[in-house]
């Protein structure tokens, strides 16, 4: 009897065993391979479409290439412009319960409306958003990895009077919130450098003769043009200045760092322009950076921005936590937030805030090219 | 800058906004209903112009035929679609199936062309040209040129043709041309085929030096209803005179400073010249006309019978 209890209860641990066994083998395949769930929710159609085209296909690339033995699950929503947009795509996103870190759009009015939902869930947002005020409200699950308006706007104006001795500066800006935000940056920086803008100009989107502008500002004496303008009405303003011969220094806002811009304009009408942005991956300054822009050009036929180069950063980085063992939102969220990351465009670390990007760099144009060089590197400890 | 110069420039982007404008009034009277997509319609052009630039590597100005024969298909498709199955209900079914027409338009040219802007190639070339002291680009005169000849052409093909009267038979009262045996339907096709040219055609011209993307064609939308609003509901004349006027305020408005020095030492000459004080200022005046006159500058425009 006893043997044959002994029997079973030998038949019985050999069960258990193989049952744990399989069970640990399904555990271990698990922790070896975690499938995290990134819904990418950002704006492809709509007037910030290039912008969040490319903030797509970053993410994209670090998706369909993770680190080793993550496999992540991932999805594509367009937010459009608005707010509500943006929203749905959370809440739909959020539906199943599972998310690990939410891809989200770079636009700072969805942003705004996205950050109530993320605290509430507990859901980690990284995201390329320039907006200020998303990393001001102490919420604790957004990442922002775009240098803020303060970081670029200083690097453009700290170039401008190394590089120019800018005294008499002209500032022309966009009426957008984008426009204007930054705006109030270039006049901080230029007020703490003790410089006084001779002209200043707000231009609506939908402005199509940049002479006058340009005119009115050789009239007032200017020395420089510092510009904070969109893509199109940047190409344009660089048009106008070539086709009236004006000579003056341009530092211009990350928009002329983007292929997109630059292949509006001939190399001769860009020739000595510059302008600031986080990153400048057609510049291939790293092997890095060249692989980088390998395989995007390799992936998308096109040639990558700043902005694809940031949210390829930060995806990678989120997916390097979830490598690490950060299995929950959670955990992603804490990792993100006291954890270093060495990425292709910088070295990524939060501030307490959320801003993770901490360097900017300033590129020109030669007037041969249309791929510029880097001229200035500069990093700021946290964001100003 | 010399006045003249502005002037040419006044010409050039006036000229392609009248474009527009006259295409948006063309179906305004044929129809009685806003066709909210003719800026969409013009995007469409640009990117119709970029997409046969693409194909045959010529200037603009030999691509010019084919894309209007190819917005003139486009336009039959959308009187197709977006007008003919409710020509009975109230005009504003109208205004939302052209607006829905719109959306379509911009979201097939993001996913045809992407969201990144292009340019259409120049008509002639690049390069400035210098006439009676006048220094101008190329692209300018050529623009002025291009649409004159098509406001022209459409004076002759509504003034000199049986299928132009026909056209302004069903634009002043389509009940009578139906019972005097005017096919009606085709004619408000053919009007919509004949806007949708025009425009394809502004979007050839201004596509080049103000590129394209999917979303410009809004933009466009706004001048001309600001134009037809200015120059008069449903009036021709009215839509040409008011995109002059609107191209004046854009670049005149904020050349003031410099054509006459004196302002540049007015306080804040900066911001009462600048270009959204002049976005202003046109609106202000689109009131004060409105309210003085409120038909228009050419108040009479042909009207449907009620």
């Amino acid at each position: 009897m006893n043997a044959c209890l002994a029997g079973g209860s030998r038949r019985r641990f050999a069960t258990a065993v193989v049952a744990l066994a399989l069970l640990g083998g399904g555990l271990t395949t698990q922790a070896a391979e975690p499938t995290p769930d990134v819904p990418v929710l950002v704006p492809i159609t709509g007037f910030l479409a290039a912008e969040g085209s490319s903030q797509r296909n970053g993410a994209l690339l670090a998706l369909q290439n993770p680190p080793p033995g993550v496999r992540p699950r991932f999805a594509v929503t367009d937010t459009g412009t608005s707010p509500e947009g943006a929203v749905n795509a959370l809440e739909r996103a959020l539906s199943d319960g599972n998310v690990t870190v939410v891809v989200a759009s770079m636009l700072g009015t969805q942003m705004l409306a996205m950050l109530p939902i993320a605290l509430a869930q507990k859901v980690p947002l990284i995201t390329m958003s320039g907006t200020a005020d998303i990393t001001r409200k102490g919420n604790p699950y957004v990442f922002r990895f775009f240098p803020a308006d303060s970081v670029v706007k200083g690097t453009q104006v700290k170039y401008a009077i190394e590089a120019h001795h800018i005294q008499k500066p002209a500032v022309i800006y966009q009426t957008t919130a984008y426009g204007q935000s930054g705006h109030t940056e270039i006049l901080a920086a230029l007020a703490a450098a003790g410089i006084k803008p001779v002209y200043e100009d707000a231009l609506d989107v939908g402005v199509k003769d940049m002479r006058p502008v340009i005119a009115k500002a050789v009239a007032a004496g200017a020395d420089s043009l510092l510009l904070q303008l969109h893509g199109g009405p940047t190409a344009l303003f660089l048009k106008a200045v070539a086709a009236m011969d004006v000579h003056l220094p341009i530092v211009a806002g990350s928009a002329l760092s983007q292929p997109a811009t630059v292949a509006l304009l001939e190399p001769a009408e860009i020739k000595g322009a510059c302008a600031e942005t986080g990153s400048s991956p057609v510049s291939a300054e790293t092997p890095a950076m060249k692989d980088f822009l390998t395989r995007y050009r390799a992936a998308f036929h096109t040639d990558p921005d700043g902005f694809a180069l940031g949210q390829y950063d930060a995806t990678m980085m989120a997916l390097e936590a979830v490598a690490k063992g950060a299995a929950t939102a959670q955990a992603v969220t804490n990792a993100l937030a006291t954890e270093s990351y060495k990425g292709v465009a910088m070295t990524y670390k939060s501030d307490g805030h959320g801003n993770m990007a901490h360097s900017a760099v300033i590129v020109c144009f030669d007037g041969t090219s249309r791929v510029p060089v880097v001229a200035r590197h500069y990093d700021f400890p946290t964001a100003p | 800058m010399p006045i003249a110069q502005l002037l040419v420039e006044v010409l050039a982007l006036g000229a392609a906004y009248a474009l527009v404008a006259l295409g948006f009034v063309l179906i305004l009277n044929a129809t009685g209903a806003v066709n909210f997509a003719q800026g969409d319609l013009v995007m469409a052009g640009g990117f119709g112009a970029v997409l046969l630039a693409d194909r045959l590597h010529v200037p603009g100005l030999l691509l010019l035929p084919a894309l209007l024969a190819g917005m003139a298909l486009l336009g039959v498709i959308v009187a197709f679609a977006a007008y003919m199955p409710l020509r009975r209900r109230p005009p504003e079914a109208v205004f939302i199936s052209t607006i829905a027409v719109g959306i379509i338009l911009q979201n097939v040219a993001n996913r045809l062309f992407g969201a990144e802007p292009v340019a259409t190639p120049p008509l002639l070339g690049a390069g400035r040209v210098r006439f009676a002291g006048v220094d101008a680009s190329v692209q300018s005169v050529a623009i002025i040129g291009v649409a004159a000849l098509l406001i022209a052409a459409l004076y002759t093909l509504f003034t000199h043709t049986q299928f132009g009267r026909r056209l302004r038979a069903t634009a002043q009262d389509r009940d009578m041309a139906m019972a005097i045996g005017i096919p009606v339907d085709r004619m408000i096709a053919g009007t919509f085929a004949v806007a949708a040219a025009l425009a394809g055609a502004a979007g050839l011209l201004l596509s080049n030096t103000f590129f394209v993307t999917p979303t410009s064609g809004a933009d466009y939308m706004i001048k001309a209803y600001i134009a037809v609003v200015i120059g008069g509901w449903g009036s021709i004349r009215g839509a040409v005179a008011g995109a002059l006027l609107i191209a004046s305020f854009e670049v005149l408005y904020p050349s003031l400073p410099l054509l006459i020095p004196a302002l540049l030492r007015m306080p804040s000459s900066d911001s009462i010249f600048s270009q959204t004080t002049s976005t202003i200022v046109l609106d202000v005046a689109v009131l004060l006309i409105l309210v003085a006159r409120p038909q228009g500058l050419f108040g009479e425009a042909a009207r449907q019978r009620p």
